[in-house]
């Protein structure tokens, strides 16, 4: 026991309160009744938030419970007959699995042509254009109208210099302007934050492709050279397509998903 | 000087609190309404300030976890190799790195939101990069759940760490296990270490502080240290390690020569040797404990020359302060901590030796000559032969004397228990202080019982007076009683039985009514027919009441039936037969002629003081008349008035319930 380890000494030297471990006990029993108490009567937010946690603990208790009994439990050898098992007298003979593959090679074919814009998220909500651009007033009585400032966030390539204020049309402000992403893996579960090569597609128009508009939707392409993927043929792929999967403007961030 | 005070440092939250405390603080702190219809630089300003407040409050939170922690290559080298030995530096230093670079990060993001906040076109979009914003700096927090927590375990344990003044006078003792070092400062001090009959009972280092010569010495504890390479040594042993290496000190090492603690001499003489450097320059002395087991003189030979090796060492550190080699007083000491025997001295030793170093150095250093300069001490030379001896008043003299008489202690209780054999055999005279007429009677004997008697009872002086006022006042009650007698039902003949019986029904039965009739409202004075539904209050009943009661009703019925007036000659008082006086007509002047018993008269209405807004009793009066008369006919009705009780109904349901078209509760 050190020297300054006043509560132990303490202890040592007169042990506990006479009713300590009896309001204790008190204690621990009422904490029941009075979480269920509080989880009755909390409102709105605190009482999500509440819920949320309790239920987290349920589910907690009933899997660690679970687990317990498993182990105790005795249960059956599942009989289940696994798929392409065969009898003991066919277990000589070939079998020709060719017209499975070859099945197989159409049904992907397809796939492929089917699926060349299948993506994560195949429909979203279009943008109107006065949501998308703001009208700039210009001239010195602020009488013309046709320049506009891109509300939502942009990729700019990075050799890109403004033009000259007169030809200006499009405004993209340097503040929404991101180029990198979070990148998600689907199959690996993971996510990277990647540099943004362009813009493939906006799925608004062909005009707010070529601005590089970052819309929930938008197909870009990403720079994959860090994840060392490979190609069929053995080479490194560089770059790779995704999709965006958030509104950047709101989040502040470009979250998106690797095309695979 | 920089004080070593670990005790300062502010909790650390556990991160799910600090979280908390920190969105709390936002929400409280800022305002909170807003409303989709401000200038849209409002709403931005709006939130802005919420995600700048909420970063400035993080980083001012981390920025104290930071500046509080001692940094260790900035404290005294050996508060730094402390906390390393017992938390690990590379550990320590990582966990505040990983707060220090949390708080860069929140406030980068802090300022990406802020710049992505000024583009905010509408409420909604402020709002999502708000909780954008401080989502992300929730989730930095988290991150630091694993820092934090060890950071708050290091503050705890800190806070309990012994503060020990580096720099202030210290005797460190040191040396194996179980050789009665814990023992020794138990002895010298109040540190009230732990003894226990076992190795390693003292875990850490223990401070106690002790006098000599006016002075402050501090006193340290240390753990038992093995000898074995520096690489192997655990924590524990480090403790030491770190205390001998860095604290300036008067060394004693600690020497258990009868070898009870498990450890030959050899075996100690070995750690010494290997410890040795750590006492360069420093005041070190052997110290042999245990001398009650084991005198130093009954040493072997070989171990005899061990000691002596050992004491040859420690002579080095005399010469090297610039003593003389031949004083080895003071070297090798020995004691017995359980006896007493030699404590103090090796306490006066150690600390005479190392103050005599503190004071060399002192006088070494370049410092000195500032202050020696400043000194002169005058010694005044003596004139001539002459004795000047202080002159003292006579007065003077006496006050002291009286002074030193009135000082003479009081033997008190304890001082006699102590000359008559101690606690235990002395028992205390509690006679002595009686106040008693004769002194005398002090020590007389008094019994308890006498003759059968409880002395007690008699003790009082006038117990007989009283007595006998007691038996006087019995007698008296006994002769009262003689005249009372109780009713009993044995004693009576059935007729009389029988009424009593009777008598006791009715009694009974106008109890039960009268309760009715008090439950209910129908205590009210006359009833008019039409509230008296039941027929209860007839004329006819009441006559048959009153005869019952053996009384002739037909004049009180014809009092209570209403009636006609009359013609006016049947009105006027009849003239005619004076002596017909018991007549059912009355007549006020025959019967004032007549009778000549005083009437039994009702009370006077009482005076009216004037008062209470009126001006005077006639007016008072005539208030209370118009009064009464007001309610005179609601009271008739049996109607509701303002002096009855009334229970209110405090929230009327229809108040209170149902749904409103437009409004609200309140505006009903």
């Amino acid at each position: 026991m050190p020297q300054g380890d006043y509560i132990d000494r303490h202890r040592k030297l007169h042990g506990y309160r006479h009713d300590h471990f009896e309001r204790k006990r008190k204690k621990e029993a009422r904490e029941v009744h009075k979480r269920s108490a509080m989880a009755q009567k909390a409102l709105g937010i605190k009482g999500k938030i509440f819920a949320k946690k309790r239920y987290a603990e349920k589910a907690l208790m009933k899997k660690t419970l679970a687990m317990h009994e498993e182990s105790s439990s005795r249960r059956k050898v599942d009989d289940d007959v696994h798929e392409g098992a065969v009898p003991a007298y066919l277990l000589d003979r070939e079998t020709t699995t060719r017209a499975k593959v070859l099945s197989n090679t159409i049904k992907q074919k397809r796939k492929e042509k089917a699926g060349k814009w299948e993506v994560p998220l195949p429909k979203v909500r279009p943008v109107a254009e006065d949501e998308m651009f703001k009208v700039l007033r210009s001239g010195k009585r602020k009488t013309k109208q046709w320049k506009r400032m891109v509300t939502k966030a942009t990729f700019v390539g990075p050799g890109f210099t403004r033009k000259p204020p007169k030809y200006e049309r499009f405004i993209r402000p340097t503040g929404l302007r991101f180029n990198k992403a979070h990148v998600t893996h689907p199959e690996l579960k993971c996510t990277f934050n990647l540099e943004i090569i362009g813009v493939k597609k906006n799925p608004n128009g062909p005009m707010y492709t070529s601005l590089g508009v970052l819309t929930k939707g938008t197909i870009i392409e990403v720079n994959v050279s860090e994840l060392g993927l490979v190609t069929p043929a053995g080479k490194v792929v560089w770059g790779k397509y995704a999709q965006v999967t958030n509104n950047p403007e709101n989040d502040g961030c470009v979250n998106a998903v690797l095309l695979v | 000087m920089v004080q070593y005070n670990f005790k300062k440092i502010t909790v650390v939250p556990k991160a799910n609190d600090f979280v908390d405390i920190i969105l709390s603080r936002t929400q409280r702190q800022t305002p909170t309404v807003v409303h989709k219809g401000y200038a849209i630089s409002r709403l931005r300003q709006f939130y802005m300030r919420k995600v700048k407040y909420t970063q400035q409050n993080f980083h001012d939170k981390l920025s104290t976890i930071i500046d509080e922690f001692p940094r260790l290559d900035d404290i005294h080298p050996f508060y730094g190799d402390l906390l390393h030995v017992l938390y690990n530096k590379d550990h320590y230093k990582l966990a505040l790195g990983a707060v220090n670079t949390a708080r860069n990060q929140i406030g980068k993001v802090a300022k990406d939101y802020v710049k992505l906040l000024k583009y905010g076109d509408s409420l909604y979009r402020c709002k999502s990069l708000k909780v954008a914003a401080l989502g992300r700096m929730c989730t930095l927090i988290k991150k630091l759940s694993g820092s934090l927590a060890y950071l708050e375990q290091i503050r705890q344990h800190m806070a309990r760490l012994p503060s020990i003044d580096p720099n202030t006078r210290t005797i460190l003792i040191c040396g194996y296990p179980n050789v009665g070092k814990s023992s020794f400062i138990n002895k010298i001090t109040r540190a009230d270490v732990d003894v226990q009959p076992y190795a390693f009972t003292t875990k850490s280092l223990f401070v106690g502080h002790t006098d000599y010569k006016y002075l402050r010495y501090q006193v340290i504890d240390t753990p038992g240290i093995l000898d074995r390479p520096f690489e192997d040594r655990n924590i524990i042993e480090m403790c030491s390690i770190t205390a001998l290496a860095h604290l300036r000190s008067a060394v004693l090492f600690f020497l258990d020569i009868s070898g009870s603690c498990g450890y030959s001499i050899a075996q100690q003489a070995a750690l010494f040797h290997s410890i040795k450097s750590l006492f360069m320059n420093k005041p070190l002395m052997i110290v042999c404990n245990k001398t009650d087991l084991q005198p130093l003189e009954g040493l072997s030979e070989e171990d005899m020359k061990l000691v002596m090796e050992m004491k040859a060492e420690a002579m080095k550190t005399v010469i090297g302060q610039g003593g003389e080699a031949t004083n080895d007083e003071g070297v090798l000491l020995t004691m017995s901590t359980l006896t007493e025997d030699g404590v103090i001295a090796v306490k006066n030793a150690a600390c005479e030796r190392l103050l005599n170093q503190r004071v060399e150095i002192k006088m070494k250093s370049k410092k000195i000559n500032d202050c020696l300069n400043r000194f002169h001490v005058a010694i005044p030379k003596p004139r001539d032969q002459k004795e000047r001896p202080p002159c003292i008043p006579q007065a003077v003299l006496e006050a002291r004397a009286q002074q030193a008489a009135e000082n003479e202690k009081r033997k008190t209780e304890k001082d006699l228990e102590d000359e008559n054999g101690g606690a235990g055999v002395y028992s205390a005279s509690l006679k002595k202080n009686y106040i008693l007429a004769n002194e005398e009677w002090k020590e007389d004997i008094l019994p308890e019982i006498l003759d059968g008697h409880n002395v007690a009872d008699f003790i009082d002086p006038d117990i007989l007076m009283r007595l006998e006022e007691l038996e006087r006042e019995e007698g008296m009650r006994e002769a009262t009683d003689d005249d009372n007698f109780e009713m009993d039902g044995e004693d009576l003949t059935p007729e009389e039985q029988e009424a009593l019986a009777e008598i006791r029904k009715k009694k009974s039965m106008l109890i039960q009514q009268h309760r009715v009739k008090k439950s209910t409202a129908e205590s009210r004075p006359t009833v008019p027919r039409k509230f008296d539904k039941r027929r209860e209050f007839t004329s006819k009943r009441m006559g048959r009441q009153l005869s019952s009661l053996g009384l002739d009703p037909s004049l009180a019925i014809e009092r209570a039936r209403s009636r006609s007036r009359g013609r006016k000659r049947e009105r006027s008082p009849e003239r005619g037969d004076a002596m017909d006086v018991d007549m059912d007509q009355s007549n006020k002047k025959l019967r004032t002629r007549s009778t000549s018993r005083s009437r039994s008269v009702s009370r006077a209405p009482a005076e009216f003081v004037p008062g209470a807004g009126f001006k005077d009793s006639d007016q008072k009066a005539k208030a209370i008349k118009l009064a009464k008369k007001s309610v005179k006919k609601r009271n008739k009705n049996a109607r509701r008035g303002e002096a009855d009780r009334v229970i209110p109904t405090l929230k009327p349901k229809h108040l209170f319930s149902g749904k409103r078209s437009i409004g609200k509760n309140q505006r009903r």
